[in-house]
């Protein structure tokens, strides 16, 4: 049996709008095992974001568990488990494509030169060699992304959480990031989490579910 | 290095931009306000520093004094040439006379001097015009000050009558008094309004026959060894003395204690004013540190997200504040040394511009802007601007550590 990479038992999650509360997530059970491919689908609203920040350890759950590998999901394990590719790319628009890169391993240590060669590699697997030295807004939105995938991959993380990583790219440019998200997992067998409004990109990952009313149905 | 002291260097100065104007303008705010405290400190300082090397110069190290008078002068300078730390001594006596020349009259102060032996104490040919007047200076001549020579329209070699109050005691017993005539052998001029325009040298037997003091004086000024503090040389003087002799040593720090601390309090108080410029530089900085906050927040969610501790976020921001503050630091004591560097230049343009160079003369009586940089003083302004700069970065660095970063990633 594989090993399991997310183990989530009743996560639930609510939010007080003005003085009526509105539960999000109402006990979302889940596993998900290493090299695995997952996409979330559902409206907007239902509540996919969430599940992925409760995932990513960004939010507390109000019920409910989870783990990481064999053990419990923690912060301080958070830089070195996994990697997140946003909608907005969030790169660090002071710095240019490889220091981006970089930042997420520079954010648990100072760089090494092995480091330093693994983002060179990680910036040409995603297609940018020529571009290490640009800067954020010298790049286009596809590109940014690509850089922030390989960012997301720079520590080597066993799961990546991509939310809406196509929301802000055109269909082509989109085609492309998820061919290259979904190869990059498949090469290194890392595992996704992809959170997604579109059913075709979601079809091609191993197992597809879609949360409505805070379950997955 | 560690990433929050990468980010802070990053975002002050951003690959690819020459010129980050933000930064720019901060760490200018905050060099101006060195630059300003470093040049008004010195100029302050260079008032200080002369005014108290001319009053050593005019009163010696230390002033040995007596209730009333010394009556054995020569006994007690060799009873001091005794004590360690003393290099030389020379007597005085000091008054009031009236001077009259050419129908003018004027009212000095007067100071009986030995020329023989004041120049071991006091360098005070430095101040003469012609500079071996003191060789000239006997009996029956007069070194008046640059200042009331002008008053009296006197010059070397012109003869000026002096009254002195013993005129007026023989006057009352029906004594008749002529006034002493002498000649006017020098002009001095210490660059100090006061003792410029009131005062005048005769030798020390003339000043006695004017005051009929016979062969006392009112003092012996001291002049001790290099290095050695006037206060400690003053106790050691003290402790000598028997107590028979009545007399008592003063540092020239203790005679002119108020007018010493006035000076150092007008300067206490310039630095802390002008502090105020520093204060005012680092709101601006922190102003534009907590636009940056609000602007970055969705960076500093991802830094939370990449596994950035809050701590760590609000370090970046506190460093950014300590970076402007050392770079301002850094550029207001260059700022601040060049202007020195050119200050009589300034002087005399501005003076040149406004056609107040004479005016400058007569009133604050420098032709040369003097400067003392005190490393006291720069030593406060440099941490002053540091810790206030690095502080400014404080309230922006508490609201970035606050910030949650899946808060922070849904503001979008």
């Amino acid at each position: 049996m594989s090993e399991a990479i997310v183990t989530a038992r009743g996560l639930a999650k609510s939010y007080l709008s003005g003085d009526r509360r509105i539960d999000v997530l109402r006990g979302i059970d889940l596993d998900i095992a290493a090299g695995e491919s997952v996409s979330i689908r559902g409206e907007s609203g239902s509540g996919k974001s969430t599940l992925l920040n409760l995932l990513a350890g960004l939010d507390a759950p109000d019920a409910g568990t989870l783990a990481w590998g064999d053990q419990p999901a923690a912060a301080a394990r958070r830089a070195q488990f996994l990697g997140m590719v946003f909608q907005s790319f969030y790169l660090i628009p002071e710095i240019d494509a490889l220091a981006n890169i970089l930042m997420a391993s520079r954010i648990i240590r100072a760089p090494s030169e092995t480091e330093r060669a693994r983002a060179r590699e990680l910036l040409a697997s995603v297609g940018l060699a020529e571009r290490a030295k640009h800067l954020p807004a010298q790049l286009s939105g596809g590109e940014r992304q690509r850089v922030a995938l390989a960012r997301a991959l720079m520590n080597a993380p066993k799961l990546i959480l991509a939310d809406e990583p196509t929301g802000n790219l055109d269909e082509h440019t989109g085609d492309a990031v998820i061919d290259l998200l979904l190869g990059l997992c498949a090469e290194t067998r890392t595992t996704l989490v992809l959170v997604t409004h579109n059913a075709a990109y979601a079809a091609r990952t191993a197992r597809q579910l879609f949360l409505r009313d805070g379950v997955f149905r | 290095m560690p990433w929050y002291l990468y980010l802070a260097l990053k975002q002050l100065f951003p690959s690819g931009r020459k010129f980050p104007f933000f930064t720019a303008i901060s760490v200018l705010g905050v060099a101006l306000g060195v630059a300003v405290l470093i040049i008004s400190t010195s100029v302050m300082g260079g008032f200080g520093h002369q005014i108290r090397l001319m009053t050593v110069d005019t009163q010696g190290d230390v002033q040995v004094r007596a209730d009333g008078f010394i009556n054995n002068s020569e006994e007690v300078q060799a009873l001091l040439a005794r004590i360690p730390g003393v290099v030389a001594t020379t007597p005085y006596a000091q008054g009031m006379v009236g001077v009259l020349h050419d129908s003018k009259a004027q009212y000095p102060g007067i100071q009986g001097i030995d020329p023989a032996r004041i120049g071991r104490v006091v360098p005070l040919q430095r101040y003469l015009t012609p500079a071996n007047a003191l060789d000239d200076l006997d009996d029956d001549s007069v070194i008046l000050s640059k200042q009331l020579a002008g008053l009296l329209g006197a010059q070397v070699g012109d003869k000026v009558e002096v009254y002195s109050p013993l005129l007026i005691e023989k006057l009352k017993k029906d004594n008749l008094l002529l006034p002493r005539e002498l000649r006017v052998v020098g002009i001095f001029e210490f660059g100090h309004q006061a003792l410029d325009s009131t005062v005048v040298l005769v030798t020390l037997r003339t000043m006695q026959d004017l005051y009929g003091l016979g062969s006392a004086i009112h003092g012996i000024n001291v002049k001790i060894q290099a290095g050695l503090d006037a206060d400690e040389a003053a106790a050691r003087i003290n402790a000598a003395l028997p107590p028979a002799l009545h007399l008592y040593a003063v540092s020239w720090m203790d005679i002119n204690h108020d007018f010493l601390f006035v000076l150092q309090f007008e300067r206490n108080m310039l630095f802390f004013l002008l502090t105020f410029i520093i204060v005012v530089a680092a709101f601006s900085v922190t102003s534009s540190l907590l636009i940056s906050v609000v602007r970055k927040t969705r960076e500093i969610g991802l830094l939370g997200a990449l596994g950035g501790q809050p701590w760590q976020v609000a370090a970046c921001f506190c460093f950014q504040g300590f970076i402007i503050g050392a770079a301002g630091t850094v550029l207001g004591l260059g700022l601040g040394f060049g202007v020195l560097a050119i200050r009589d230049d300034i002087v005399h343009l501005f003076t040149r511009l406004t056609g107040s160079e004479a005016a400058m003369l007569r009133f604050y009586q420098f032709s040369h802007l003097p400067s003392y940089p005190d490393p006291a003083y720069i030593g406060a302004t440099v941490v002053c601007s540091i810790v206030i700069s690095t502080l400014a970065g404080l309230l922006p660095a508490w609201r970035a550590a606050r910030l949650q970063p899946v808060e922070a990633l849904r503001n979008e």
